[in-house]
């Protein structure tokens, strides 16, 4: 516990830690898979290839580098929030063993083929089981402290905690109902179009209550701190969250447009997406109205470049996720490679910025010190967002380009294109993604740099102030 | 329509309904002082027991 300030701070520091380790292998796997579309021959089965390795890509990516440093923020902005020590700082140690101990497993299993074929809820039943004690710890410990909490209203980042706390919880459960029939094969609860439905009420809630309102209630928070400027309105902050609450649940079947799900359903799903547009830019525009008079600070702060560009990535996510779900825009860029450059604008761009800016803002405090270099901060920055731009920008291309040859047809009707003849034409689109991905590497490797260098550095700065 | 459909519709008002009840209370003029508050109290949060 770090005694000075009556903080449990330690823990958060190993979470961030573990959550950078995680980051690095999802994006050295992510890269990987990368070369392996673009040059087949670098598939070496049974272990090493692009099958087994893409889950373990988003699995790392999702809830290693994700989830770890939700973990590590919630714990830190919680304490603060509520201006109160973490409820058990000895369940949070115990929390974080666990939560490595799951990621290592899930990448161990996922690896040997064990996989239930359920996007972001891949892992077989035992290891699924230790996910839901794992949230079951963390959710009791963040509730406990709100619960003595010494401020008597809750800052909208609260209200994006609890409600990921207890998304999470219902959509893992629900979707991971399944009947085991050894310890390494389930079935699913649920069967056929019924199966499906559920799985895509969990995968879009997932983008909800993992790659939304926790980033969310990190930007709320850090956005103020690092500008020294309140939020612009708190209760435009309110609203747009119980707006996004009330329509996120119901989007799912915009993943299943033109499925066998009911058409009602898949309608209900379009209305709700489109309409998701307005909680989406509340939160932009009270990021943006939070820089009035603000603006300098763009060139000044690094902090503030990695936060404004975040939730920018963040409005152009949620203006393009609610056209992919118009039917006749799915019906022409679904099964192609615009969708991974929906996703990597999300995660990469939106999620990942955030949480670079929380980690560069949190760690000088935590260890009592500055950061090593802004210079390198900065090389960071550029590099991360010009790898994320070509990978996102070539996909879309290319997702155009394939949409149209899949359905261009011969005046007998006929399809002019075979799906293989698609493929052979995305090879340079391919080959411009790796670049990308190599990119975005590179500016992970500077930001992992700097972050060692400035905790070595207090370390070394903290042995001698004792000698 | 069916049952299902209709309960379906009836459990989306009824959220509805609470998420407008949220909005009218959230901008009464009395909250307008209380709900910016938060946004406040947070910018000085590095010590645990100061109020
Ligand atoms: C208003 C908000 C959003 C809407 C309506 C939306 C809509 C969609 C749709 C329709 C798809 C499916 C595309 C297809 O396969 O045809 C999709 C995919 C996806 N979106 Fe979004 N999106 C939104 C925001 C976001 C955000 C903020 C993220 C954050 C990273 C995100 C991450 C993803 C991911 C990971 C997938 C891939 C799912 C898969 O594996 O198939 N989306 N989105």
């Amino acid at each position: 516990m770090n005694q000075q300030e009556g903080y449990a701070d330690d823990i958060v520091k190993g979470f961030v830690i573990w959550s950078m380790v995680w980051g690095l292998v999802a994006v050295l796997v992510g890269v990987f898979i990368s070369f392996q579309i673009a040059f087949p021959q670098l598939n070496f089965p049974p272990y090493l290839t692009y099958g087994r390795l893409r889950p373990i890509h988003t699995n790392a990516g999702i809830f290693g580098w994700g989830i770890g440093s939700f973990m590590a923020f919630f714990i830190y902005i919680t304490q603060r929030l509520t201006r109160t020590s973490l409820w058990s700082p000895g369940l949070a140690k115990a929390q974080l063993w666990l939560f490595n101990v799951v990621i290592a497993l899930a990448a161990v299993t996922l690896a040997m083929g064990m996989n239930r074929s359920k996007e972001y809820a891949e892992l077989e039943w035992p290891v699924a089981s230790l996910v839901v004690v794992l949230w079951v710890i963390f959710a009791v410990n963040i509730v406990m402290t709100i619960v003595k909490r010494r401020e008597e209203q809750m800052y909208i980042s609260l209200w994006y905690i609890l409600a990921t706390l207890v998304g999470v919880a219902v959509l893992y459960l629900v979707n991971n109902a399944s009947i085991p029939v050894s310890l390494t094969k389930s079935y699913s609860a649920y069967a056929g179009a019924n199966d499906a439905n559920v799985q895509w009420w969990y995968g879009h809630n997932a983008v909800a209550m993992v790659l939304t309102t926790p980033p969310l209630a990190i930007f709320y928070y850090f956005l103020p701190k690092a500008t020294g400027v309140p939020i612009y309105s708190h209760r435009m902050g309110v609203i747009a969250f119980w707006s996004l609450i009330f329509m996120y649940l119901w989007t799912g079947a915009h993943h299943l447009l033109w499925a066998p799900v009911p058409d009602w359903v898949q309608t209900l799903a379009m209305a709700f997406s489109v309409m998701l547009i307005a909680p989406s830019w509340a939160a932009v525009f009270n990021g943006y109205f939070s820089m009035n008079g603000q603006w300098h600070q763009m060139r000044e702060n690094y902090l503030v470049k990695f936060l404004i560009f975040g939730i920018t990535f963040y409005g152009l996510q949620t203006l393009q996720g609610p056209s992919q779900s118009i039917r006749t825009f799915s019906a022409f860029i679904h099964f192609t490679d615009w969708v991974p450059g929906h996703v990597h604008m999300g995660t990469l761009g939106w999620v990942s910025l955030v949480l670079f800016a929380a980690i560069y803002y949190t760690i000088p405090r935590l260890y009592h010190t500055e950061i090593y270099s802004i210079g390198l901060a900065n090389v960071h920055f550029w590099l991360v967002l010009t790898g994320q731009l070509i990978f996102s920008i070539t996909m879309w291309i290319a997702g155009v380009q394939q949409a149209a040859m899949l359905n261009a047809t011969n005046p007998d009707g006929s399809l002019h294109y075979s799906f293989i003849e698609t493929l052979v034409e995305l090879y340079p689109y391919w080959h411009m993604r790796a670049l990308g991905g190599v990119i975005y590497l590179a500016g992970l490797l500077v930001f992992l740099y700097n972050i060692y260098l400035t905790i070595a550095g207090a370390k070394t700065q903290a042995a001698a102030q004792r000698a | 329509m069916d049952s299902a459909s209709i309960y379906y519709l009836g459990v989306t008002l009824i959220l509805f309904l609470i998420f407008a009840a949220i909005v009218v209370r959230t901008y009464s003029k009395r909250h307008a002082a209380r709900g910016e508050e938060p946004k406040f109290r947070m910018m000085d949060d590095d010590y645990p027991n100061h109020q």
